[in-house]
């Protein structure tokens, strides 16, 4: 470009050329609005509709624009990610630099067409301003700048995870998600805009988005500092935890959700046992409290209250009747989806904390729940639901009917187990699927082929089971039929099994939502099979109570009534976990700690009052 | 359900020699006063965990046999069972597929649920078959009315036979 002096005055013609302007037309504005650029950059709008609250462009806003309020009237629900807050914005501090816009997880914010001032009379003075469903105070304007594909900030997908082949992994009980690769748990971390939600909708509130920041940051052992603020089950619901914190996560709204509990995983196998046991012991400076508290059975709920309490200084016992710790994450999970050296590397850090764990010792005949009151200061049964429900249909108690459970925990013992050539599965979820392919397994070793028919009440649109689970049982082999009601165990004329009767199902839930199936009874089908496996409900074992407690206990259609907390009508015996809340590794995480504060706080009274 | 609780025969034949709606009216509520009898016997017999479950059905007994009774005493009886039996109840038969069972000393929930499954599916099928052996009539509307609010009573019973087998979790004694 060529430079141009500042003294330089021109040619002395310069005024002449000047005064040729006065003979071109004359150009004229007009006073009508002009249509402003598709991506115009005016006012906010928010569709209220879509918008759940996130806050995540309150976080983006580099100028703090924007304030979150809450709006009481508007729904919120923390298991579907939904908040009841809006945005307002403070256009004294807004720059329209859009980014709001780019990384709202669910699409609701754009920018308008039109930029007009909108404040009136006594807004005047006024720049906060909350968009709603009416526009902005009260006028829509059609949107301008608004998201799209173009300038999505965050990647939709989530890294693909590895995973053994269904021909490989239906050959044995080896794991089959293989984890991910440090730069892979970078990429998915970085997808995550910290909205909390998966925090929220935790039962545990695990912190999850302070663990996704240090993975992403590379800072491994940060990450399992933040899972152990809430979690002792770390590898366990790093690998089968139900992961609510997925389903309420705002990226999910418009891409797949972020891969939560795959980070969790990565997080933990990143780092060596032994300094997992270091990180987390390192804070552990409780002194002996010289309190003692049982607790009976050592699923998650169990060692969690024993981690809890361990870590305020009290001396734990934990009292488990099988030959080891664990309860149904050790019995209940096939190793496919949970080995049980990730299950022992919980377990030793719960035990590092100084939690004695008993094993092969039931409380019933020998070591009575009375035993236990003497001897402890508070006892917690936290036995979960170890017993499998039976259809009691005709022939339901024949040799060959097993329950799932029941099967599942002889597989987990290291029976060797030897299913016939073919098998039919009662029941459509979770349960079903871990024992449909825990035997195609055993089958594919005994016989070289799988012959599985699992015979669900639901169809597939209510299907209970996992979708994972049902994808990853029909690649296996298994055959899944839908809407198929038991109806008769079939038993041959030499008293062998012969098979399944059921019956076609129209419908499962009446007009009020409650089960209630209908049959169509002209439609049965026999499937032939040497077992029958009867995956449904499951209960507990409360004999252990014995007959004098469980009369002293209160009972709430049939469960035992405890308190928010845990506690029940006795007042040195609390109940946590599946036997309280239903079967959930990551409720029962959270019952443990509830449980363990609560009695914390009552043996702190006790030696407060001298007691 | 191949077997009633209480015999089927006998009941069967006392029911159809009634002549007036009144007697079978006392006739049906005195069945239900034997099985809210029957519950109330066992309440102390289960733990009590579950003797919510016996109490209930006690009580659903209880209210269907002063139902009967209040109707047997009412001389406007034929109106309100004609206008009762004007919406017929669906029989899912589901019934049909669980097994009666032997309550024993010490039954479980669903031992309890199971057995007043049978005895309402027992007792409903008896009011249709003599509904449908009755001449047209006060007498065959009556049956079909008492038809009508076992298959009701069943159906509620289901329900909650589903909720409690495939719909969770509950705690029972090992046996």
């Amino acid at each position: 470009m060529a430079k141009i002096r500042h003294d330089d005055r021109g040619s002395l013609l310069a005024p002449l050329k000047a005064l040729g302007f006065f003979t071109r037309a004359p150009v004229t504005e007009t006073l009508a609005p002009r249509p402003a650029s598709l991506n115009y950059r005016g006012f906010h709008v928010n569709d209220w509709s879509q918008c759940i609250g996130c806050g995540t462009c309150q976080r983006i806003c580099d100028n703090a624009a924007i304030t979150m309020v809450t709006i009481p009237s508007l729904p919120q629900d923390p298991a579907r990610g939904i908040r009841n807050q809006r945005p307002a914005i403070d256009y004294g501090r807004c720059c329209w630099c859009g980014l709001c816009v780019d990384i709202c997880p669910s699409g609701s914010i754009a920018l308008t067409r039109e930029y007009i001032h909108i404040c009136r009379e006594s807004e005047l003075d006024s720049y906060f301003v909350l968009p709603d469903p009416n526009g902005i105070h009260g006028q829509p304007f059609p949107a301008g700048w608004a998201k799209s594909e173009v300038s999505e900030l965050i990647d939709p997908a989530r890294q693909p995870m590895k995973e053994l082949p269904a021909p490989t992994r239906i050959q044995g009980f080896d794991e089959i998600v293989q984890g991910y690769e440090p730069q892979q748990a970078i990429d998915e971390a970085a997808r995550c805009v910290q909205c909390g939600l998966c925090h929220e909708a935790c039962p545990t509130h695990m912190h999850a988005p302070e663990y996704i920041r240090a993975i992403w940051r590379g800072d491994a052992e940060e990450a399992v500092r933040q899972i152990y603020r809430t979690n002792p089950f770390a590898h366990v619901c790093g690998r089968v935890c139900t992961h609510r914190c997925e389903q309420a996560c705002s990226i999910g709204n418009r891409g797949e959700p972020l891969a939560i509990r795959w980070l969790k995983r990565h997080a933990m196998d990143s780092v060596p046992d032994e300094r997992v046991r270091e990180l987390v012991t390192q804070d552990s400076v409780a002194a002996p409290s010289g309190r003692r508290v049982a607790i009976v059975g050592s699923g998650p709920a169990g060692l969690t209250a024993a981690f809890d309490l361990a870590r305020h200084g009290h001396a734990v016992t934990v009292y488990e009747a099988l030959a080891r710790p664990g309860g149904m994450p050790r019995y209940g999970i096939p190793a496919y989806r949970l080995p049980d050296d990730r299950l022992d590397a919980d377990i030793a850090v719960i035990e590092a904390q100084g939690v004695e764990i008993r094993c092969n010792t039931p409380i019933g005949a020998e070591l009575t729940m009375e035993t236990l009151r003497q001897q402890y200061d508070a006892v917690v049964l936290a036995i979960g639901l170890q017993l499998g429900r039976s259809t009691r249909i005709p022939g339901s108690g024949h040799r060959d009917v097993h329950t799932a459970v029941e099967l599942l925990r002889r597989i987990r013992e290291g029976e060797a187990l030897a299913p016939p050539k073919r098998v039919v599965i009662i029941g459509g979820g979770n349960v079903a699927m871990d024992i449909a392919r825990s035997l195609a397994r055993l089958q594919m070793r005994r016989h070289g082929a799988i012959d599985i028919t699992v015979c669900a009440l639901e169809d597939f649109d209510h299907f209970p089971a996992d979708p994972t689970e049902l994808k990853e049982a029909r690649e296996e082999g298994v055959r899944v039929l839908a809407s198929r009601g038991p109806k008769e165990i079939v038993i041959d004329a030499d008293g062998g099994l012969g098979g399944l009767k059921t019956l076609g199902v129209t419908s499962v839930f009446d007009e009020q939502g409650r089960f209630a199936p209908r049959y169509n009874h002209e439609d049965e089908q026999l499937h032939e099979a040497a077992w029958v496996v009867e995956a449904i409900g499951q209960i507990s074992d409360i004999s252990i109570l014995g007959d004098s407690l469980s009369e002293r206990l209160e009972w709430d259609r049939g469960r035992l009534r405890v308190d928010e907390n845990g506690r029940t009508a006795e007042p040195w015996l609390w109940s946590a976990g599946d036997m309280v809340r239903g079967p959930d590794v990551v409720h029962a995480v959270a019952d443990g700690h509830r449980v363990a504060a609560s009695i914390h706080q009552a043996l702190q009274q006790h030696t407060e009052a001298g007691s | 359900m191949s077997e009633h609780p209480e015999g089927h025969g006998p009941a069967y034949e006392h029911l159809r020699a009634r002549k007036s709606l009144a007697e079978i009216l006392q006739s049906a509520a005195e069945f239900e006063r034997k099985a809210h009898q029957f519950y109330t016997g066992l309440i102390p017999r289960v733990r009590k965990n579950l003797r919510y479950l016996v109490e209930e059905l006690a009580a659903e007994e209880k209210t269907h046999y002063e139902l009967f009774q209040r109707l047997a005493e009412d001389p406007e009886a034929r109106q309100q069972i004609q206008e009762r039996i004007a919406v017929p109840r669906e029989d899912h038969r589901f019934s049909d597929y669980i097994q009666l069972p032997d309550l024993g000393d010490n039954p479980d929930d669903q031992a309890i649920l199971q057995y007043a499954l049978g005895r309402e599916d027992a007792a409903m099928k008896q009011y249709r078959e003599l509904a449908q052996n009755a001449p047209p009539g006060p007498i065959r509307q009556l049956f079909e009315y008492l038809a009508n609010e076992e298959t009701a009573h069943k159906l509620e019973l289901e329900k909650r036979y589903y909720e409690l087998v495939y719909g969770g979790s509950r705690m029972v004694p090992r046996v």
